[in-house]
Formats: C-alpha cells, structure tokens, sequence
C-alpha cells in the first residue's frame, strides 16, 4: 500500500511546509506558497514607538497553553551573520532599516514573526578599540562539560526569526537578502544582506505534532517512530514549565549601557535517541529527565501534561544523592535545577529552546537568555552532574546521569541582544554613532 | 569442524592475525552464537563460543595526552549492569560489528577506566551513527568500551573516539593529567567478507567451566593489574568475593592527590584466571583488632601509574597491625557490562574478611 498516497492531506501539508522552511530561498518559498497560499498575515505598527524597548519581550506576543505555560512559535531560524565592511554608519543605517521593515510587516506575534539580533564578544572585541562594560557578562563562549568539543559561534552577528507560519519566515528571509522589494504590502527598506553576509543558517521547529511528525527517516530517532504525537519535543516530554522558567524582567539587564537587553547564550545539540527509546522503559525516561522520584510517585503522565505549569522539581533537589544511591540514576532537571535559583528562589534562566532537522540530524537548538553569561555557565556545570558519580559507580560521566547520554553538544555562542534602541551594529560603550 | 579445530589450536592469534584467512572459515549468520547455558555458576566460566577480533586501528589525541584503539568484531550480545541489576542486550537486526575501543596513557600504557566514551562514525561526510559507549570486561580484552554498530556497506568508514575528562580520583603523575576532552579520528576499512574472517568457534566441551579464555594479545595495552609482586608497598592479603580477586596492600604514605595522613591501604581488584582490572564498583572497609574497629570508611577508586586502578583509604595514622582483620564491602558491584562468561561473576559480592 502507498502509504504516502494514504496520509492525510492535512500531515503531507504540514511536512512540505517545515521542509520548506529548512530548505529556505526562493524553492521553499515556492514550495510553501502552493500550501498555503500566501494567507493574510496582519502587519505591524506604523508607529514603531508602540513595540516592546526589549527585543526579547517575546512572552505576551506568543500563545499560551491552559495552563500558561509559553509556547513558542512554531518555525524558527537562526541567522548566523558576519559583517561585509566595518559597523560604520551605513552598515548601521542598512541593519536598522532592514529590521524596520520587519516590524512593519508584520505584527510582532507568533502569528506574525518575533525576531532579535544579538551580538557576540567577537563582534566588539574585532570591531572596536573600546571594551565592553566590565560588569557585563559576556564571555567568549568555552567548554562547558568535561567531555564535549563544541565548536565555537563567533560569528558577529545572531539574527533569530520566530513565527507559527513557515511562509512568513521564508518572505522575511527573502526580504532581509534583497530578494523582495515588499514584504506583506511594506516597502522593503533595505537588504539586510547588503551589510551583513549569512555565514550560517539553522532551522528548526517546536510544538506537539511536530516532532512526530518530522521524525520518520530523521538520523538520532529510532526508525520506529516513538516520538508521541503529543510531545512538543524529540525527547517526549514537554519542558520549560512556566514555574520553572525566569521572567523576563529577570532576565532583562537593568544598568549599564545595555539596560533593557539581556544574554542569550544558544546551543546546538545533537540527538541521540535509539537507546533513550530503545533501551529505557517509560519510567526509567522519566528518572532521567526529571527525578527518579517523579517515575516512583507516578508524577508525570504521558508527555507531562498533567504537570500543569510546574514540574515540582524544587522538591527532589535536594534528594540527587540519595537517589544516585537508592536507583543508580539521577534526573536531568533535578540536577540543572541546583544552580538555576537564586537566593530568594527565583529562576535564573528563560529557556527557549526549540528542535531541528537540518543535515537530515536530530539536534536541539538551545537559547536560553539570562543576566549573566555565567548563569547559563553555573546551570549546565550543575547539569553536567560531575559530582554524581562519587556518591556511586553505579552514575556514570553519562550513562545514568541525567539525559547526558543521549545529547552531544556541536556549537556554542554567546551573545548579547541589546535593546531595540541599539539594535543596529551597537558599539562596546552602548552607541549606535550614524543613526 | 575440521577448520575450527586448525583454527582452535593456533590459540588465540594477535590481532589482525587470521584477516587473511577468511577463505579459510565458512560464512555464518551473526544470528549463530550457541545459546547461553542454561545452568551458569554464580561466577566467572568458560564461554559458549570464542570471537576472534580484528584491529581498526589506532591513534593518539592532538595534544598526546590520550591513545585510543579500535578493535571490531562479531556482534555480541552483552549484559549491561545497573546498581545490582543486569539486563540482556541481543544482537539487534540491523548489527554488523561490535566495536571495541581502548583509551590509554601513551606514556605508561595504563589503560584508563571510567573515562566517558564516544563513538562518532560517518562515511562520506555522512553521519552514519553517534553513541556513548559502554565500559565492558570481557575475558580475552578485559577492560574496554563496546557497543554493536550497524554499518551497511563495505566500505571507508571514519570513526572518530572522544573521551571526556576522567573523573576517577588520580594520583602521583597522574594528579593532573586527563582533565581535558580530547578526539581523535580512526580510518576503518570495513568489509563483511573480513569480519566472517575473523575467528569464530564454540566451545562446547568447556563452556561453563571454571576458567576463563586466555588474553588476547592486541596492539593496544591490556587492562591487567599489576602481579602482586610488582605492586608497591608490602602486600598483606588476598580475598575473594563475587569471584573478584582483591589483593590488598599498604603504602606508608598515601600517593600525591590523596587528602590524609598515612599509612594507605589498596584493593587491587582482578579478575580471577587472567588478572584483569575489575573497576567501577563501590568498596568500604573496616580494618579491625582485638578491641575493634580502628578504622571505618569508603577506599575510594583511584588511577595510579604504580598502583594501577584500585580502591583506596588513607588511614589518618591508624597502623596497620600484623593480625588485623579488613573486612571489606562491596554496595556497588562493578558497574560495567559483561561478555559471556562475566555476567554472573562480580555481582553478589558478600563481605569479604581479609586478615591481614
């Protein structure tokens, strides 16, 4: 039987628009055009004044679930850009007229696009004589685990692209390189191509359905597709639970030049699931990726949805070495959750993270937006549960310990994305001279 | 059965040594493994069947610190080993080779335990397959990392070994050594034809013994423990618990990287036959005389260069006393997965009293 000629139109749908958006350029355009016919999509403000002063207020412009968790938009991409010439005043005048165009057309919400530009320490450190505020936490991105080799995103410039319709994202794409004179009925005031070239493009989707969706053939997922059609995720569970991720005024810089701005430190990731799903019952995936404790009191059902919008893990952190020892295994968000409060008990990190299929591979791309660089950092070293496999052999560097089997870093970088004020090619000192 | 039997007595040749007698050996399915004996003793035996292995080859990390070998082999099935738990791992549809890899230290050929591994494999810049691997015993190799592959066809495959930092307490030379991840790329020329040449023969008439099959000389080091002759310090005991061998001796000054005062007391433990490492497991101890207990406390595992992998204690200044009694606990048995003839041993592991 010819399974493809059996699928519901509505699945075949779904398919081309997501391979749509990983193929990109004008034949993804195309491709999505004859699927969704180019519906009307709002556009943005006249009034630019009337938009968020933080590129990252994201949250009040997505969807949330009943129980107010954020979802984030469907389609992602991440622009990796290099500048062509120094940031002078035309490169400046070229990026912020680019970004113009955007917030022009198209309402800033999942179902118009969400977007951001960050700037690595690369990008100052190249481009100017002057040095970053000392008190502002943006390292160069290292190694964060004994055992991962990442490569290293220095590239100057991080452009992130949101949006549940994959057909904005393509037009928004064409836009920024010069491919379209409008973008949903605006003029397009500039390519953003003409100052920055992309020296890296990944792509990448979120939500239930997706993942199972897109898991059939994907190299990292068993061929016998265990994805749950409910999970928003490759892993199978839902993750980012309101009650465990920072706000945005918490994470939002609230001195210094950049005031308003924040740190975004992204990851790319592969995935590993053959034995995640081959070797490990459902309670032992619920061990790993919250707490043992969560498996043995029944807390989570299906993909986690019963958690509501808070998947309790407060409450076993304390508990890592007695559970190394009782159940040879300790959980992923126990662990992490160690260093991701401060004193007062408030979350450090506003994860927003989201799957990819680029190269055929599964990988997460993992931003995550906090104060400080060195948040992220105290977080991962937390997750990375070195001090486990002390309390017991049977927790190994990465076999019981968490997810850390399954997951195998390829790329980090460190970035700060600025307030929409200084968006454009920003200097060290917090200046955007030309504008 | 004539073949098997030339093949048999040349013992168990070095690696690589029957690639060229694949004309030799019929072809069989990997599906054909004998059974697992039905009646096995709660210790270490005689295989069903014994796997000859082919070498990948070898090669060292960018910075020296680390040398890494490649060795393949049938599809084996193997038992993983959680806390006390074992479970089964078959050979899967879809399985071509069981690869073996072996990290090292290039300068003392100390084989290192207990550092994560990873195999990257891809074929014309493809990604073929990417895994953590396992830490193994298996009676010919000892201590190695295994998993089973699929690779399809014949073929230039490369696979890239990543270790992670060790974790495993380290001492003497070793103190600041193997912190840092390291990579290294590996060329493997598969071909299924070579892999059906590799030696493959039951053993019926001595499965189930209580022997162990020889080790195997390969070109990468062996995780064998030091004879008790060439330990340091003053060997002053034998015990066995779960069939493990543990030899304990003492140091008067504990190794450089231990927190305390001597004198330092070491389980070397070994595998009984051919004197592999036995690492990975949970070790306590109370060292005890007349009027009881004078010491009481975990013997922590360690990486020496002299001492090689063990377990140790500082005693903090409690001598040790000709006559005194070490009884020694094993709460974590070896957390390493077995081949055939292991997966009984090393596992119920009662205390063990060792007067020493």
């Amino acid at each position: 039987m010819d399974r493809k000629g059996s699928e519901e139109p509505s699945a075949r749908r779904r398919d081309v628009l997501r391979a749509a958006v990983a193929v990109g350029g004008a034949a993804g355009l195309s491709a999505c055009l004859g699927y969704t016919g180019g519906a009307a999509v709002e556009t943005g403000p006249e009034d630019l004044s009337t938009l968020p002063a933080r590129q990252h207020a994201w949250n009040d412009r997505v969807r949330n679930d009943e129980y107010g968790n954020t979802e984030l938009p469907s389609h992602q991409t991440l622009l990796y850009l290099d500048l062509r010439d120094g940031p002078d005043a035309d490169a400046r005048s070229t990026v912020e007229a680019a970004l113009r165009t955007l917030d022009r057309a198209y309402v800033r919400s999942h179902e118009g696009l969400l977007h951001s530009i960050a700037y690595s320490p690369a990008y100052f450190d190249r481009h100017y004589d002057e040095s970053l505020p000392e008190d502002l936490g943006l390292p160069e991105p290292r190694r964060l685990s004994p055992f991962e080799e990442p490569e290293f995103d220095t590239q100057d410039a991080l452009l992130h692209l949101a949006s549940d319709s994959p057909d904005v994202l393509l037009r928004a794409e064409a836009a920024l390189s010069g491919e379209r004179s409008t973008l949903n009925g605006v003029d397009v005031g500039a390519a953003l191509t003409d100052a920055v070239e992309v020296a890296d493009r990944r792509t990448g989707f979120v939500g239930a359905g997706i993942p199972a969706a897109k898991q059939s053939g994907l190299e990292g997922v068993p061929a016998d597709g265990p994805v749950p059609e409910a999970s928003p995720l490759f892993m199978g569970f839902k993750a980012g639970f309101a009650a465990n991720q920072a706000s945005e005024d918490y994470v939002t810089l609230d001195g210094g030049p950049f005031a308003g701005g924040t740190t975004k430190h992204v990851a790319n990731i592969r995935q590993r699931l053959a034995d995640w799903y081959g070797e490990q019952s459902f309670d032992e995936r619920v061990m790993e990726m919250f707490s043992p404790a969560h498996a043995e009191r029944g807390l989570v059902e299906g993909v986690g949805e019963n958690l509501g919008a808070d998947s309790g893990i407060d409450e076993f952190v304390g508990d890592i070495e007695a559970h190394a020892r009782e159940f040879g295994r300790v959980g992923h968000a126990q662990k992490a959750a160690r260093a991701n409060r401060d004193a007062e008990g408030n979350v450090r990190l506003l994860r927003r993270h989201f799957e990819s299929a680029d190269d055929n591979v599964a990988s997460l791309h993992f931003p995550s937006l906090q104060r400080d660089i060195a948040d992220f950092e105290a977080v991962r070293e937390a997750m990375n549960g070195s001090d486990v496999p002390a309390m017991t052999p049977a927790v190994r560097q990465r076999v019981n310990n968490g997810i850390l089997e399954y997951i195998f870093v390829k790329h980090r970088g460190n970035w700060l994305v600025p307030p929409r004020s200084l968006r454009a090619l920003p200097t060290p000192t917090g200046g955007t001279p030309g504008l | 059965m004539k073949r098997r039997d030339y093949l048999a007595g040349l013992g168990l040749a070095g690696v690589g040594g029957l690639a060229g007698c694949a004309g030799l050996v019929e072809t069989r399915s990997v599906a054909a493994a004998p059974p697992v004996l039905e009646d096995r003793p709660d210790a270490v035996y005689f295989p069903t069947h014994v796997e000859g292995m082919g070498m990948a080859g070898s090669a060292e990390s960018g910075d020296g610190e680390y040398a890494f070998g490649l060795m393949y082999s049938y599809p084996h099935r193997f038992w993983n080993v959680n806390g006390g738990a074992v479970s089964r791992t078959d050979i899967e549809d879809g399985d071509d080779v069981h690869l073996m890899a072996t990290v090292w230290d290039p300068e003392t050929r100390t084989v290192l335990p207990e550092a994560g591994l990873s195999l990257e494999i891809a074929r014309g810049g493809e990604l073929v397959s990417q895994e953590v691997i396992y830490p193994m015993l298996s009676q010919p190799m000892g201590f190695h990392y295994g998993a089973n592959f699929g690779l399809g066809d014949d073929g230039s495959y490369t696979v890239t070994v990543s270790v992670g930092g060790v974790s495993t307490r380290r001492t003497g030379s070793f103190v600041d050594r193997f912190d840092e991840p390291a990579s290294a790329d590996v060329a493997f020329d598969y071909s299924r034809s070579t892999r059906d040449g590799l030696r493959f023969e039951n053993t019926p008439d001595r499965a189930g013994s209580a022997a162990a099959v020889e080790p195997m000389e390969m070109m990468a080091p062996n995780a064998v423990a030091p004879a008790e002759t060439d330990l340091p310090g003053d060997v002053l005991g034998t015990g066995s618990t779960g069939d493990a061998v543990l030899v304990v001796g003492r140091l008067e000054a504990p190794p450089e990287g231990v927190d305390g005062e001597g004198p330092y007391l070491y389980v070397s433990a070994r595998t009984p036959y051919n004197r592999m490492v036995v690492p990975a497991m949970a070790v306590e101890g109370t060292l005890a005389r007349d009027d009881g207990a004078v010491f009481e406390g975990e013997f922590v595992r360690t990486l020496d260069p002299d001492l090689g992998y063990h377990y140790g204690a500082a005693l903090g200044g409690t001598a040790v006393e000709s006559g005194d009694s070490l009884t020694l606990r094993v709460p974590t048995p070896p957390q390493v997965a077995r081949h055939e003839g292991y997966e009984t041993a090393f596992l119920e592991m009662p205390p063990v009293e060792v007067t020493l």
